[in-house]
């Protein structure tokens, strides 16, 4: 077994991380104007109305996107806000019904009155059309094969114009359909995202055309601290931090390094 | 510890063998991960798209019109064949003509129109102070498009405003870079996490 320096630094990095999670010291975070956005917004609508959550992401992305869809779904039951999951990749589909039945029962939320999953549609620029026309026309019945109208939640809602808005969970660019083919119907588009995709959504968030967003560990953990909840999103930041000045240190190291040795070289 | 947490935690783990080499194990888990996920993709594809949009309404309900796009889906497979392969290019005509004719205006709309709306801002506040935020803006974009303006040599005045764009786009890629960084240390983390907590049970 031979080791080579980028096992030790592996090695260095399992070390940081599985002290830092053990220490269980919190850190304490100051909210982001991006995170304070979506709060405000989802605490600006009236209790009772209807929020679309799509769950728009893979399996492989989980670690980081369920502590930011818990955040959310945990505030929107917590604001009595009437949740209708569904969800454009197929992963993402029960994984966004565990979630939602998860927080749900923590609120004591009753399913086909305070929330419903409808399920999986394929070619969502095709399902994100067709649900402005008609939801009950995209998903004539539920994931669990009840149908639409059977759903005391789902009765009168016809289209967009019945929903507060769309908070997309995604770790891809799906939420970028929801703002360009929902924005047609003047639909109103949140963002529960992973941090690599900031910079593709910021300008949308910049124009307007996104409401709010909350992405990465770091916002979820933000988030947390709003709705007063501890939860994974907190747990990980300091094992974050540790792990970003790591990276830093490592840098710097391998420069100092590469200098020395073109020095030595010449 | 239940079934399904370790079956998790080994296949993390097996998963992470691949830090210090390629290895059956890696291999293993990895292929068991591609199988799944299409085996599941297939199955819900199955169950809420084929089921719930298309054989039960057709065949149960009697909605006869909905033989048309069972008749373009059959038309795609003619692709497997030589001598059928030209009825694959009706629905894929189709698809493409009707998914240009949806995607052009509201491209058009929202990320040029909208986009460039967002950009041209006032550059002085009400106050009468230049708005460093609108300015930075403003020359960000201008740079920038120089940089992508190839009819011209990029020399003197315009080649200094396209090496100003670079500046840019470097800031753009190492902010991305960053939260890409960010982004997987999380992943990372999450599964760190499942191991200590839920897997080997050492914090709580």
């Amino acid at each position: 077994m031979r080791l080579e320096t980028r096992h030790w630094i592996f090695a260095g990095l399992f070390l940081l991380i599985g002290l830092t999670l053990a220490s269980g010291i919190r850190l304490d975070l100051p909210v982001s104007p991006d995170t304070q956005r979506m709060h405000d917004f989802i605490e600006g609508l009236p209790n009772g109305s209807v929020l679309l959550v799509s769950f728009d992401h893979e399996a492989s992305s989980l670690p980081e996107i369920q502590p930011i869809a818990r955040a959310l779904l945990r505030h929107g039951f917590e604001h009595k806000l009437r949740l209708v999951g569904l969800a454009l990749m197929a992963e993402g589909t029960a994984i966004g019904y565990r979630l939602m039945c998860e927080t749900a029962e923590e609120f004591d939320a009753e399913y086909g009155t305070d929330y419903v999953f409808l399920g999986f549609r394929p070619q969502y620029i095709a399902a994100i059309l067709s649900m402005g026309e008609s939801i009950k026309a995209t998903f004539p019945e539920d994931y669990l094969g009840r149908p639409y109208d059977s759903l005391a939640l789902m009765r009168p809602l016809g289209d967009y114009s019945d929903v507060a808005g769309v908070l997309s969970i995604a770790d891809g660019s799906f939420t970028t359909h929801w703002v360009e083919y929902g924005g047609r119907y003047e639909l109103k588009v949140l963002a529960g995202v992973t941090a690599a995709m900031v910079t593709t959504y910021d300008p949308y968030l910049a124009s307007g055309q996104m409401q709010a967003m909350v992405s990465g560990l770091r916002g979820a953990a933000e988030y947390e601290t709003l709705i007063n909840r501890g939860g994974e999103g907190a747990r990980g930041m300091l094992a974050q931090t540790s792990a970003h000045l790591y990276v830093i240190l490592l840098l710097i190291l391998g420069n100092v390094a590469y200098f020395l040795e073109r020095r030595r070289t010449n | 510890m239940d079934i399904g947490t370790a079956v998790a935690g080994l296949l993390t783990l097996a998963i992470l063998t691949f830090l210090y080499r390629d290895n059956p194990i890696y291999k293993m888990a990895e292929s068991l991960l591609i199988g799944v996920s299409i085996g599941y993709v297939l199955v819900i594809t199955w169950s809420s798209t084929l089921m719930s949009l298309l054989f039960t309404p057709l065949f149960s309900d009697g909605r006869v019109w909905l033989i048309v796009p069972l008749l373009f889906g059959l038309m795609m497979f003619g692709r497997f064949h030589k001598w059928t392969s030209f009825l694959s290019r009706f629905p894929i005509g189709v698809m493409i003509g009707s998914g240009a004719g949806i995607a052009i205006p509201v491209m058009l709309e929202q990320r040029t129109l909208k986009q460039m709306t967002a950009t041209v801002m006032p550059l002085v506040t009400e106050s009468g102070w230049p708005d460093l935020s609108a300015l930075v803006v403003l020359l960000g974009v201008l740079t920038t498009l120089c940089y992508f303006y190839f009819s011209r040599e990029h020399k003197g005045t315009f080649g200094v405003a396209a090496r100003i764009g670079t500046w840019f786009l470097m800031i753009f890629f190492g902010t991305t870079f960053g939260y890409t960084v960010m982004s997987r240390m999380s992943t990372f983390i999450g599964r760190m996490e499942f191991l200590l907590t839920d897997f080997f049970q050492l914090t709580g």
